[in-house]
């Protein structure tokens, strides 16, 4: 239940524990990346998991802050991990929902700047909303000299594995005007990936364009609550009965806090029982909102408690 | 000699001469000093060679980390300045400086920055990689097992034009080591140029790197104390008796107040007098160090003193 009081939290859980809470529970939404899979590796039981929890009439949804694929790249990855029942519909990527931020909430007129791999641009061309061709420049062109597009209303930031010092310099230029808005996918520094490795995230290539502008983007990935407005404008969701379920604190429970949700941990990614206790520990009373209601080992444990 | 309570006073009258009496050295910042772009302000070059006529030694102190001190000479000299190298303190030879005698780094550096700074890294004996284009190519799993040279032994970012995601992500590689050194030249958001021109400045590329590594740049460049140190080390300066004079009330004159030095403002570059009374009003700690001791339109207005 919403609404929680005194030293709650990071109640790690299994068996019937999680067969009562789920039983409360219509909606189930996960995070991808070290929920489900773990770069193209399925965590055990996963897509089982799903599949129970659609037979019992529960809604699953995926909320992901990785833009790097739009989504009907999303749903082959689903297939070719094993997931039988995933469809478009269900997958929330952030830049899915920048694109409908800037078609329906915003309903910016005008072409929006994009520093975003394709991923991103696919997004918006699939949303209708018109792009700024990313074209080479000619040979005049320098950092201290380029020309602008007119009519561009908004600059959209994520992750861009071809972000050029060119890129920053034009998009600080479009954020000069005070209308043009300024959104970023999602606040990640850095991406996992297999072995423990990481790779530059959006948030990386956004602070350097917030600290060009002297502007602040408007954050459209988790711990944002838009992510889950967007969920809501096209199902609809009750908070007190949709759990959210991911890896990273300060992003996955964070959202969950900031919308209203209960929260689990899963251990299979990024963050740690000890990093959630520490939360706990806290005396800052802001840590409060990225510590977990729950903690499961793996997503893989709700095999036994839906299986009964 | 201004009292504690007297600040931002206008320098006038026979205040220029008794401040001019009361200091040995009086050190410039440059871009909107005593140059604008590549013109000199009036009347800067007379300034520079009369205090030099009358016995005071004259130091440049920039943030810019594009030029050698020997490119700076060359600069100096073609707009009328009686200057020569080991009177200029650049941010490439500053930070080679840090390097070869703070961090004591044995080994070689990943660089992020210009020529210039390679030139002054090598220069005191540390070798450089990574300057010049870098593009992207592979995908995602290669970047984060992209090869690193183990003798890397520390990672600075300058300037660059030729910043991408690539150079962003050898950064971060680099640093995950812990022991690997972060060196930043300097925060400055935009570079100073003329009109309504705003490129990105250095600043915008640190903080790239700070929040993908999770970790911040040691600066060297102002308002840090090492460029004063660094004239200082080299020239036996009290700073009691010296004068840094500048336009940017958050570098220059920050760095004149944390080393003890007069402080004076020229209305010629970035900050305005209305900004530094709003320093001053605040009654913040913070603010306090931005406030200067003096401030003047141009520095011309110092001529009559050292004519008469």
């Amino acid at each position: 239940m919403a609404g929680k009081v005194g030293t709650r939290g990071c109640k790690k859980i299994r068996g019937a524990q999680i067969r009562d809470l789920l039983d409360s529970k219509h909606n189930v939404l996960f995070d991808c990346d070290g929920v489900i899979w773990n770069g193209e590796t399925v965590v055990a039981g996963a897509p089982e998991v799903v599949t129970l929890l659609k037979q019992q009439g529960k809604r699953v949804f995926f909320v992901t802050n990785n833009c790097t694929r739009p989504r009907e790249n999303y749903v082959q990855k689903f297939s070719r991990l094993g997931f039988t029942d995933v469809v478009e519909e269900e997958i929330f990527s952030s830049a899915y929902c920048s694109a409908a931020y800037l078609r329906d909430v915003a309903k910016v007129q005008g072409k929006v700047f994009v520093i975003g791999c394709h991923g991103v641009q696919k997004e918006l061309q699939d949303a209708g909303v018109p792009i700024v061709e990313d074209v080479s420049d000619g040979p005049d062109v320098s950092i201290y000299n380029f020309p602008l597009e007119p009519d561009v209303k908004a600059v959209l930031v994520g992750y861009d594995e071809r972000f050029t010092f060119m890129k920053l310099a034009k998009a600080c230029c479009y954020l000069k005007n005070s209308d043009c808005l300024f959104l970023a996918t999602d606040p990640d520094p850095w991406h996992p990936l297999r072995g423990g490795r990481i790779t530059p995230g959006s948030g990386s290539l956004t602070a350097a364009l917030e600290t060009a502008s002297s502007r602040k983007a408007t954050v459209i990935g988790k711990p944002s609550r838009f992510m889950f407005e967007c969920i809501a404008s096209q199902f609809d969701l009750d908070p007190a009965r949709s759990l959210m379920i991911g890896d990273r604190l300060e992003t996955d429970i964070l959202f969950g806090a900031n919308c209203g949700l209960d929260t689990m941990l899963t251990l299979t990614g990024v963050s740690t029982m000890e990093e959630a206790q520490q939360y706990r520990d806290s005396d800052a009373s802001e840590k409060k909102d990225f510590v977990p209601d729950y903690v499961v080992e793996t997503i893989g444990d709700f095999l036994q408690a839906l299986e009964d | 000699m201004a009292a504690s309570n007297a600040k931002c006073t206008r320098l006038t009258g026979s205040l220029v001469k008794q401040l001019l009496d009361s200091v040995d050295s009086v050190l410039f910042d440059c871009d909107g000093v005593i140059w604008r772009g590549d013109q000199a302000i009036p009347g800067a070059p007379d300034v520079i060679n009369l205090l030099k006529k009358n016995g005071k030694r004259v130091f440049f102190v920039t943030n810019n980390s594009t030029k050698t001190r020997k490119m700076y000479a060359d600069k100096l000299a073609t707009l009328g300045f009686n200057a020569s190298e080991e009177e200029v303190f650049g941010t490439a030879y500053c930070s080679a400086m840090y390097l070869k005698s703070v961090a004591k780094i044995q080994g070689k550096v990943y660089l992020v920055g210009s020529n210039a700074m390679k030139q002054e890294i090598e220069n005191v004996g540390i070798q450089t990689t990574g300057v010049g284009p870098d593009p992207i190519s592979g995908v995602q799993i290669d970047w984060a097992n992209v090869s690193l040279d183990p003798e890397v032994k520390a990672v600075v970012v300058g300037f660059d034009q030729h910043f991408s995601y690539m150079k962003l992500n050898r950064a971060l590689q680099y640093l995950c080591n812990p022991s690997c050194l972060f060196v930043g030249t300097n925060t400055d958001t935009r570079l100073p140029l003329e009109g309504e021109k705003a490129v990105p400045g250095t600043g915008c590329l640190v903080k790239a790197v700070e929040t993908a590594a999770q970790r911040p740049a040691q600066v060297v460049g102002k308002p840090s104390n090492f460029m004063f140190d660094c004239v200082a080390k080299q020239f036996g300066l009290d700073p009691a008796r010296a004068l840094m004079v500048g336009d940017r009330l958050d570098t220059d004159i920050m760095l004149g107040t944390n080393c003890g030095l007069k402080t004076l403002l020229t209305l010629t570059g970035v900050s305005t007098v209305a900004d530094a009374e709003d320093h001053l009003k605040s009654g913040c700690p913070n603010r306090a160090g931005m406030v200067p001791d003096y401030y003047i339109d141009t520095i011309a207005e110092l001529l009559p003193a050292l004519q008469g």
